[in-house]
């Protein structure tokens, strides 16, 4: 082969690597950025948001920040206090186990329901879905990345 | 200034201005810098050894790039932008303007390669796209370093969805017909494409009416059969909206605008709702207005007949397309060298619009599957990176707003990527940053610097203030900056 084709070959091939070193640095880079991003710890873990709330308590539009364990109920003791005839005194449990949320019905009297659908025992839940106890409607939303004020 | 930044924790403002380095992105830069100045040398020693015919040259002038000011200006242009938002100090995405360069540089190196009297008034066609490119990185930096509040795009939602309108009923009325669709609006000595930046307004719309409306979209109160949808008089807007844009851009026959913006609508009802039902109703609606605009436009006809059999026409309506498939067979697995694919015809590419609708096809001969690979895993970084910004976004709006700006470009590169694969029917659209052309330049480059102004993390959290204090133990615990 004639030696100026083979070194013109050369370049090539070398322009087409040096595409492929841009997107392997890319790549490290969006890893990276990726891993760090998992590392940093959330300073809230989900929000509930009250969508409809018949007897005013919680109100309509107020949100709360959610810890591991969430406790719903019309009893004084749970973390979110739900004003409802419909409510149970312990009525669910919201929680966050590994990765994902579970909604857990207390074996209350009227049932806990995800997205229109009744909960028997532990349901997984979703950000955006939305929850019912008794006649008060809530919504799981992802947590607000804390940042600082500029 | 720069080496003060790298040794203390924090330089001293100079004039109020805070630079901030940016490794990755200079790191980065430095391999598209290097990538672009090996492929004008591979492009410039297969011109000349071409042009020299049987006496070969020497080495030292065969391998040179192959035209050394576009090179070094539009090279020198990535560098000031980056010098730019080093000094703007914001801490943003540092990805988005090196890949950005990448895909206009291999579009720069493409226009080079092409006849020069294709297209461009400027002395040729790569020279013409060069000072497109330099404006387009202009506009990036700018918005990238200017662009600090959002209030001006989310208040003012209905102006904005006004004004794109305006702009397409003025093209209806004043633009001028090319091949068949009535695309360009000439304003004085400027033509230029509107449907390119109606995209842009159209996901500023959507991003301010979705992020206010949500919860509305996602309550399903209204049952139609066993599909449960929002409360239609909420819906009603935006569908109004869609509707007339995708009404005007049918009128014009740009189905490609009409696809993407469709296609982008979708997507982010999805991103918003999170619902597979509505994607589910917006396909549906998508293949019953497809099948409805086949029978009533001999253009949507045409294309769907080209897609589904080139051959019956070869040399006629099907020729481009049969051209294109060529054109990939021919470039293989490593292609045939940039410079080296087909010969002209005649001085003209055998692809018509080669430079503007068929890139794909004419980097998938001269750089192979691999280059055609490897552009489309720069598309696909580009749209990962616009949903990380719009994952770490601080509120729905910028989300929405990151999200539907970075799937633009993504389902912008996909249908003609796809239409020139024959993969869907062809649509005229650009691939962006790579095709010959103004405005889809200009309107890919104020999406890039939005995206860019939108990842901005905000000032450096301040680190604890130090334990010894004048009030001794109780500092640490009162002395928390608010």
């Amino acid at each position: 082969m004639d030696p100026t084709v083979l070194a013109i070959w050369v370049v090539r091939l070398l322009f087409l690597g040096l595409l492929y070193v841009f997107l392997w640095s890319v790549v490290r880079v969006l890893v990276r950025d990726l891993r760090s991003a998992a590392r940093e710890p959330a300073t809230e873990l989900g929000r509930l948001v009250v969508l409809a709330s018949p007897g005013g308590e919680p109100p309509v539009g107020s949100a709360f920040r959610l810890d591991a364990v969430t406790t719903l109920g019309r009893d004084v003791n749970n973390a979110i206090v739900i004003e409802d005839d419909f409510a149970s005194a312990q009525h669910a449990a919201l929680t966050y186990r590994g990765r994902a949320w579970y909604l857990e019905d207390l074996d209350s009297t009227n049932g806990t329901f995800v997205n229109g659908t009744q909960v028997a025992g532990l349901a997984p839940v979703a950000f955006g879905d939305e929850l019912q106890l008794g006649q008060v409607r809530l919504r799981l939303e992802r947590p607000r990345v804390d940042r600082p004020r500029g | 200034m720069t080496a003060g930044a790298a040794a203390g924790p924090r330089p001293a403002p100079l004039w109020g201005i805070r630079p901030r380095l940016r490794g990755r992105e200079l790191g980065l830069l430095a391999i598209v810098g290097a990538a672009i100045t090996v492929g004008s040398v591979a492009l410039g020693a297969t011109q000349r050894l071409a042009a020299a015919g049987d006496g070969t040259p020497s080495p030292a002038t065969l391998f040179a790039p192959a035209d050394v000011a576009i090179l070094a200006t539009y090279l020198g242009a990535l560098l000031v932008a980056h010098l730019l938002l080093v000094l703007a100090g914001r801490r943003t995405d540092q990805v988005l303007l090196p890949a950005v360069g990448l895909l206009g540089g291999i579009g720069l190196l493409l226009m080079e390669r092409l006849p020069q009297s294709l297209a461009g008034n400027l002395g040729g066609l790569a020279r013409t796209q060069l000072v497109w490119l330099l404006i387009g990185v202009a506009i990036v930096a700018a918005l990238a370093v200017a662009v600090r509040n959002d209030a001006w795009l989310r208040r003012y939602k209905y102006t904005w969805a006004a004004a794109g309108v305006t702009l397409l009923l003025l093209t209806f009325v004043f633009g001028r017909d090319v091949n068949g669709a009535r695309l360009s609006l000439q304003i004085g000595p400027l033509t230029g494409q509107p449907s390119e930046l109606l995209k842009v307004i159209l996901v500023v719309f959507l991003a301010g009416y979705l992020s206010e409306n949500r919860p509305l979209l996602v309550e399903e109160s209204t049952r139609v059969g066993p599909l449960r949808l929002p409360p239609l008089p909420y819906l009603a807007p935006m569908v109004a909206m869609l509707a007339i844009a995708l009404g005007i851009v049918v009128v014009e026959r740009d189905l490609g605008a009409a696809m993407l913006f469709f296609l982008v609508f979708l997507l982010l009802l999805y991103v918003v709702t999170a619902r597979v039902s509505y994607v589910a109703i917006g396909v549906a609606a998508f293949l019953a207005g497809g099948a409805v605009l086949y029978e009533l436009f001999g253009v949507v006809r045409d294309r769907v007949n080209i897609w589904l059999d080139p051959f019956a026409d070869a040399a006629g309506s099907g020729y481009q397309v049969i051209q294109a498939l060529h054109a990939f067979a021919r470039g293989g697995i490593l292609g045939t060298g940039l410079g080296n694919g087909l010969p002209t015809i005649g001085g003209r590419p055998p692809i018509p619009a080669l430079h503007t609708d068929f890139p794909l096809a004419a980097l998938g001969e001269e750089l192979g599957l691999v280059g055609v690979l490897a552009i489309l895993g720069v598309y696909l970084v580009l749209i990962e990176r616009g949903l990380r910004i719009a994952a770490a976004a601080e509120d729905e709006f910028r989300a929405i707003l990151a999200a539907g700006l970075s799937l633009v470009i993504g389902v912008q590169a996909f249908i003609i990527a796809a239409g020139n694969l024959k993969l869907i029917p062809l649509t005229g659209i650009t691939l962006p940053f790579i095709s010959y052309g103004g405005s889809s330049l200009l309107a890919n480059s104020v999406i890039v610097g939005l995206l860019i102004a939108l990842s901005d993390r905000g000032r450096e959290i301040k680190p604890p203030p130090a334990a010894r204090r004048r009030f001794g133990r109780s500092g640490p615990l009162l002395g928390r900056a608010p």
